[in-house]
């Protein structure tokens, strides 16, 4: 049963929405991007320009959109869903075909002068689109094969898409944030267990057929593995980017080196200071107190979402919710375990703080469709 | 408690008592789907419980690894020690006898540390004045652009970096490079090919092979356990420079688009000297064509990338398997009438020689005809079988990146027609590289050889092509082609060359063949009685004007080159032409003895 169809009267209306909308979220929102635009002012060396001041106006961008977006009842938005995800697949299979290359990847739709990524897109529309699904379908088919296997493959469809970009990072991340909202329907444990099962099977496989017969895999792919493994082996190659960062990350100590002060990101030694590594730029600055602040901050969003999704009685709204805050999650978690060594690199940017148009834009709006479950919240009844 | 589906306890009695049990059904369907519904939230707030756990254990692992790489000292020395993989000087290349054909050059790069510029404008200027190329203005335009860093230049000479030196500004930075130098220039300039700067770093350029044997041993060349080793290569210096002078004057001389020259070791496939024209200079390779065919560029390797159908120096190959196979003895009678025809296709040669000619004389003369019958006795699966043998339909396993890249071209269907077009050389277009590793199976003794640039690799492989005996007779005909034949022009009293011309009309790119672009090509070897050397040249569109009408063949064009080239370069292989032999026949006896 939907709230809609007997709490309607509990829900504010009008302008009023604006009273009742998740007000500590959006100060958290709001301290993360300024860290990122302190950060984004360092690293341009104590100057607004390049990066800080686009990443602020699309911040501002983000929080209208976000503030409109949660003006607009949550059923609207289950009812928009199934079209969200489709644009999402049509602008994908759009990149395919007449996407911009930077940097060797094929991620970028120009759509007159305005130049997207629509795999960022694609990320929230997948969720909506999951969460509807779940919405619709009876909660005792959940479990059923076929009706597994539906959103299994809403999910491959884009997957697929963005690994041909290529893509690793995101094609990840819309793995992962699917699977957390299937989890959190209530999918047999018995699927994830196959699934985990399955991986880790291939994963020993891949290792184990090292230097038999029967090698799975290329050798320049298993040195790859190595040089995660162990990034000193190859500290000018794959492992640059890791080392300097690890660098950065222990150069700035327990309280950083001081405002505008780091030496590693000044001068040049680490790539991409502005986008995937920024944390680096921060921790070297502000010192692992800095950069706990930020984890802290970012716990408290998810922590913010999580109560939203538990306190609300709608499935959608709920799955929603959860799943934007997975994968906002999933960003944070893949960007850290990346820079500190925990994961390989494949290129996921520091939500809210990396320098990135769509990212930042994306994401507010996401957080718009968990202010609208919020504010939409039903109130008064059990 | 878990509702029933139907709830018989209250329905048995009420159907008893006569009352209408559908109201108690559905409550008892309300009660069971409101139950559902619970169990659903519960699974889900459970779950949504466990995810949470899940996030801040997460966070836990991430807070932890940060605190650790926080709380170890900075390890810097990981920098200074990280250089080293590319400092390692990249292996020499050098020639047979250990003649320098690449090697390095210390210089340094240019690059701008903007944030560390004292005063640009000076600098600027003063960077104007040592390198007239760059401008001032623009320089000054790019410091203060608001880029923190900037390349300027890949390598200085001694006196540029000192000049750089002496603007005296710390934001101009020199970085070591290693430059890659090739002293001979032009020199054997297709199989050095070249370098490009890989991954560059402020005090080390990583160096990349791009083509040539600086490609195909990239990973040999860069490995640093082999720093101060060189590549000894098979080529001969002064023989190499030698036949680029004799073909580029060929070139000018008969207004070619290119010329080719490959000399080979007939025993051990050591490649002695492998020539294309035109060619560029290493050292600052031009850059590639982006429209046109490819083998407009000087960077195009003809003796190998180039695949032509090579025309009647193939006619050799026929011949000499059906003398293998025991189905002709050079005697024989062949029918010549012409024309032969076949599946609605008529071979005709290029003067009549009669009803029938010896096998001998089907090569002197070079009979299309003739030797197409050979092709009828041998049939289509031998004759693909022995030129597979040859290595004819695989790519040549000489030691050029281009080689790999460069597959011979085979008919789509190797039937009755094109058996008889392949055996003189149409309908399979190979490399002259190729063309040199078959005939030195032909001359040397019937023993299959790997063509090798590399000294201590390829060689001879073991295996036997043809007999010696059929070798014999083959040397035997492949001279008689030099002294009463179509080569005659490549009679050198003493050396005893022995060949066969080929003239090949050059395909149309929009099909048919175009009947006065050629491509005329010498194969032989010498000394035919014992021969050590085979050679192979290729003239592409020559033309000789000196006689009253314009002359492609072979015989007026490749052949003089091929003899101006053995006899400027016998002598460097210490070779003295002997006057002694006399009788042409003398030396299949003495292969045999």
């Amino acid at each position: 049963m939907s709230y809609l169809e007997a709490n309607y009267r509990a829900v504010p209306s009008g302008w009023r929405k604006i009273l009742y909308l998740n007000w500590p979220l959006v100060v958290l929102l709001t301290a993360v991007a300024s860290v990122g635009f302190l950060v984004l002012y360092s690293v341009a060396d104590g100057s607004w320009a390049p990066w800080a001041e686009q990443q602020s106006e699309r911040f501002v961008i983000g929080l209208v959109a976000m503030v409109l977006i949660a003006m607009v009842p949550t059923w609207f938005w289950r009812n928009m869903s199934l079209l969200a995800y489709l644009l999402g697949i049509a602008l994908l299979l759009g990149v395919e075909f007449f996407g911009v290359v930077r940097g060797g990847a094929q991620r970028w739709l120009n759509l007159g002068g305005l130049v997207i990524q629509p795999s960022e897109l694609m990320k929230i529309a997948l969720v909506m689109m999951l969460a509807a699904y779940y919405d619709w379908l009876d909660v005792k088919k959940v479990s059923r094969p076929h009706w597994v296997l539906i959103p299994v493959v809403l999910i491959l469809v884009p997957a697929f898409l963005v690994l041909e970009q290529p893509d690793l990072g995101t094609a990840m991340l819309l793995v992962a944030g699917g699977g957390l909202v299937m989890f959190v329907a209530g999918v047999s444990w018995w699927y994830f267990i196959a699934v985990g099962a399955g991986a880790g099977g291939l994963v020993y496989a891949v290792l184990e057929s090292r230097g038999k017969d029967w090698q799975l895999l290329q050798d320049y792919q298993y040195q790859r593995i190595d040089t995660f493994l162990d990034p000193s082996t190859d500290p000018l190659g794959a492992g640059y980017n890791i080392t300097q960062a690890q660098i950065a990350l222990g150069s700035g100590g327990w309280s950083g080196k001081g405002f505008m002060q780091g030496t590693q990101t000044r001068l040049d030694f680490l790539p991409e200071a502005h986008t995937d590594f920024i944390i680096t730029t921060l921790a070297e600055q502000f010192g692992f107190i800095g950069a706990l602040t930020l984890l802290v901050l970012y716990m408290g969003i998810v922590f913010f979402c999580v109560l939203t999704a538990l306190r609300s009685r709608d499935r959608f709204a709920a799955l929603l919710v959860i799943g934007i805050a997975a994968s906002f999650f999933l960003y944070f978690a893949i960007n850290i375990a990346m820079v500190t060594g925990l994961a390989p690199v494949v290129g996921v940017p520091l939500p809210m703080v990396s320098y990135g148009g769509t990212v930042m834009v994306i994401l507010m709006a996401a957080f718009g469709l968990v202010q609208s479950a919020h504010v939409h919240r039903p109130r008064g009844v059990r | 408690m878990r509702a029933p589906l139907r709830p018989l306890a209250r329905i048995l009695p009420a159907r008893a008592r006569g009352e209408d049990t559908a109201p108690i059904e559905a409550e008892s369907r309300r009660v069971r789907a409101r139950e559902a519904g619970r169990r659903a939230h519960r699974t889900a707030q459970l779950r949504l419980a466990l995810l949470g756990l899940f996030f801040v254990g997460a966070y836990g692992a991430v807070g932890m690894k940060m605190a650790v790489i926080a709380a170890t000292p900075p390890a810097e020395p990981l920098r200074a020690g990280s250089a080293a993989p590319f400092v390692a000087t990249r292996a020499d290349i050098t020639d047979r006898e250990g003649r320098v054909l690449a090697t390095n050059l210390a210089t340094a790069a240019l690059y701008v540390q903007v944030r560390d510029l004292v005063d640009p404008r000076r600098a600027a200027d003063g960077l104007a004045a040592v390198f007239p190329d760059m401008d001032a203005d623009r320089l000054h335009a790019r410091f203060t652009s608001g880029a923190r860093f900037m390349w300027l230049r890949g390598s200085l000479s001694p006196e540029q970096q000192q000049a750089v030196h002496d603007i005296g500004d710390p934001g101009l930075q020199l970085g070591r490079r290693e430059r890659r130098l090739y002293p001979g220039g032009n020199l054997a300039a297709h199989v050095m090919g070249g370098v490009r700067f890989g991954d560059q770093a402020v005090d080390a350029a990583e160096i990349v092979g791009i083509a040539g044997i600086e490609a195909a041993y990239d990973e040999w060349l860069s490995d640093p356990a082999n720093e101060g080793a060189a590549l000894r290569l098979t080529l001969d210096t002064p023989i190499q420079a030698a036949i680029e002078e004799v073909l580029a004057g060929a070139v000018g001389i008969y207004d070619a688009l290119g010329a080719s020259a490959v000399l080979m070791h007939a025993e051990t496939g050591e490649i002695v000297s492998i020539v294309s024209l035109p060619d560029f200079d290493p050292n600052d390779r031009p850059v590639p064509l982006l429209e046109g065919s490819p083998d407009e560029s000087p960077l195009f390797n003809r003796a190998v990338q180039g695949v032509y159908e090579l025309g009647s120096v193939f006619k050799i190959f026929p011949a000499a398997q059906a003398l293998e196979l025991g189905l002709v003895e050079p005697w024989t009678m062949i029918d010549t009438k012409g024309p032969l025809r076949t599946g609605g296709f008529a071979v005709r040669d290029f003067r009549n020689y009669g009803d029938e000619l010896s096998l001998t004389d089907v090569m002197v003369k070079s009979s299309n005809i003739g030797t197409g019958e050979l092709a009828l006795m041998i049939g289509p699966t031998r004759q693909r079988a022995f030129l597979d043998t040859l290595g004819m339909l695989d790519v040549t396993p000489v030691q050029l990146q281009e080689a790999r890249r460069s597959v011979p071209l085979l008919p789509p269907r190797w039937g009755e027609t094109a058996s008889i077009t392949i055996s003189y050389g149409h309908g399979l277009s190979v490399s002259p590289v190729h063309v040199a590793a078959g005939y030195a199976a032909m001359v040397n003794g019937g023993l299959l050889v790997e063509p090798t640039l590399v000294q201590g690799e390829g060689g001879p492989t073991g295996a036997r092509v043809i007999s010696e005996e059929t070798s014999g007779q083959t040397r035997d005909m492949l001279r008689q082609i030099v002294t009463r034949g179509t080569a005659s022009m490549a009679e050198i009293p003493g050396y005893f060359l022995g060949g066969k011309t080929g003239t090949a009309d050059k395909p149309r790119p929009t099909g048919g063949y175009y009947d006065d672009r050629v491509i005329a090509t010498f194969a032989g070897a010498f000394p035919m009685h014992d021969p050590e050397w085979v050679i192979v040249v290729t003239l592409d569109e020559p033309e000789e004007t000196s006689g009253r009408e314009v002359r492609r063949t072979a015989g007026w064009t490749a052949v003089p080159v091929a003899a101006e080239i053995v006899s400027r370069v016998a002598p460097l292989l210490g070779m003295a032409p002997d006057m002694e032999r006399q009788d042409p026949h003398e030396f299949t006896r003495a292969a045999h003895e």
